[in-house]
């Protein structure tokens, strides 16, 4: 891909975990191959992800969105060419404070419009590339038996908000726990080897 | 039974709101003791602090409202969660009750030499989800319901070995007249009288 703008939204409570390495390492190498990157880390902007009253009653009138800081993130997505997410899996899924992002930031307007029959149509067509980073405690076959709950959301959902003509990556490290540090180096160097060639 | 409602909806008096009221009703006739945990009412902070992610993290030393949540769900024969569907699964305030609550030694113990946890919810004998989405039963199955997933498969896993499961959605709630809410309404509540 060409110089292009980056999206990087990134949740971990800890930054000095292996998440916040994770997130270091393709801020890097995406800004190494030209992009412009803008990156967000919801833990440090103490980032509310709850849905308020107002915001749900607002969400399929024409300004659903009620608070600066959420217009702060929806410019970024609208500006954004790619969106990687970085982020450890709990419970198969995202944190709450990064499912609520997509809750509050990517409503009716930005993400998704209402055609006449109010049927959800893709708004992120600017976005040609949706990249997930994640780690996992669990080994591959017992994420797929609980089925993967996080990958169906940023593989499935996010994307098909998206323009589809590129198939989303997913960078994921698995047996986090037992993890040597050989492990945690080659998928640093997978992740930042893959980002460079977006 | 002792059943633990978790219930989370932004706006009093949402379709939801009277979801939650067919629920207890439900489970008021077959006789059951509902206990509802209201995120939105009691301001629950879904956010996973930095102190409760650390290994050395002990939920004893969780704060009141937590430990109080802890407790509920330990003392509890069944788990309902009732909420709207969100970007395919619960909305975060319920993402994060899961997160903050399932901690490791109240709700599981983690075998970290296994990367495997053992479930500590075998009181949990009965899990049911009622979810209302606006989108089509057809595009949910294309998105592959995590919300769904996430319930009814991930968290089974730590409950009662013979704990059995329900899932009751109301797709297509943006298209929905009247009559498919008031259906919806009535077989939740004669689902759960039948518990």
């Amino acid at each position: 891909m060409p110089a292009v703008r980056v999206l990087v939204v990134h949740a971990h409570p800890d930054p000095g975990s292996f998440n916040g390495a994770l997130v270091h390492a393709a801020v890097d190498a995406l800004t190494g191959a030209g992009h412009d990157v803008d990156a967000l880390d919801l833990y440090a902007e103490d980032f509310d992800p709850v849905m308020s009253r107002a915001e749900r009653e607002a969400y399929e009138t024409d300004s659903p969105i009620c608070s600066p800081e959420v217009a702060r993130h929806v410019e970024l997505v609208r500006h954004a060419d790619a969106l990687v997410f970085v982020y450890p899996t709990w419970w198969g899924g995202l944190p709450a404070i990064l499912k609520g992002w997509l809750d509050r930031v990517l409503v009716p307007g930005v993400a998704f419009d209402f055609d006449d029959t109010h049927r959800v149509t893709p708004a992120m067509q600017h976005v040609q590339r949706v990249v997930g980073v994640t780690t996992y405690g669990s080994a591959p076959w017992y994420v797929r038996v609980v089925g993967d709950a996080g990958r169906r959301t940023i593989t499935r959902i996010v994307w098909l908000n998206c323009r589809r003509r590129s198939r989303p990556w997913w960078l994921a490290m698995y047996r986090l726990d037992t993890a040597s540090r050989t492990d945690c180096e080659a998928f640093l160097a997978r992740v930042t080897d893959r980002l460079a060639r977006l | 039974m002792r059943v633990l409602v978790v219930y989370a909806h932004p706006v009093p008096g949402s379709f939801n709101a009277a979801v939650l009221g067919r629920v207890r009703a439900g489970l008021g006739r077959a006789g059951h003791e509902v206990d509802v945990v209201d995120l939105h009412a009691v301001d629950f902070d879904p956010v996973l602090p930095v102190d409760e992610w650390q290994v050395e993290y002990d939920p004893a030393d969780a704060d009141p409202i937590l430990s109080d949540h802890i407790a509920r769900l330990l003392r509890a024969d069944a788990l309902v969660f009732v909420h709207p569907t969100w970007w395919g699964g619960q909305p975060a305030v319920v993402k994060g009750w899961i997160d903050r609550v399932f901690a490791n030694g109240a709700a599981y113990d983690r075998l970290a030499h296994k990367n495997r946890v053992r479930g500590r919810l075998g009181n949990i004998r009965r899990l049911a989800v009622v979810a209302t989405h606006g989108s089509s039963k057809l595009v949910n199955l294309v998105q592959g319901e995590p919300g769904k997933v996430t319930v009814l498969r991930q968290l089974r896993l730590l409950c009662h070995r013979r704990c059995r499961r329900q899932w009751l959605a109301f797709y297509n709630g943006d298209r929905a007249g009247d009559e498919e809410r008031r259906a919806f309404l009535i077989r939740v509540e004669d689902a759960f009288a039948r518990w």
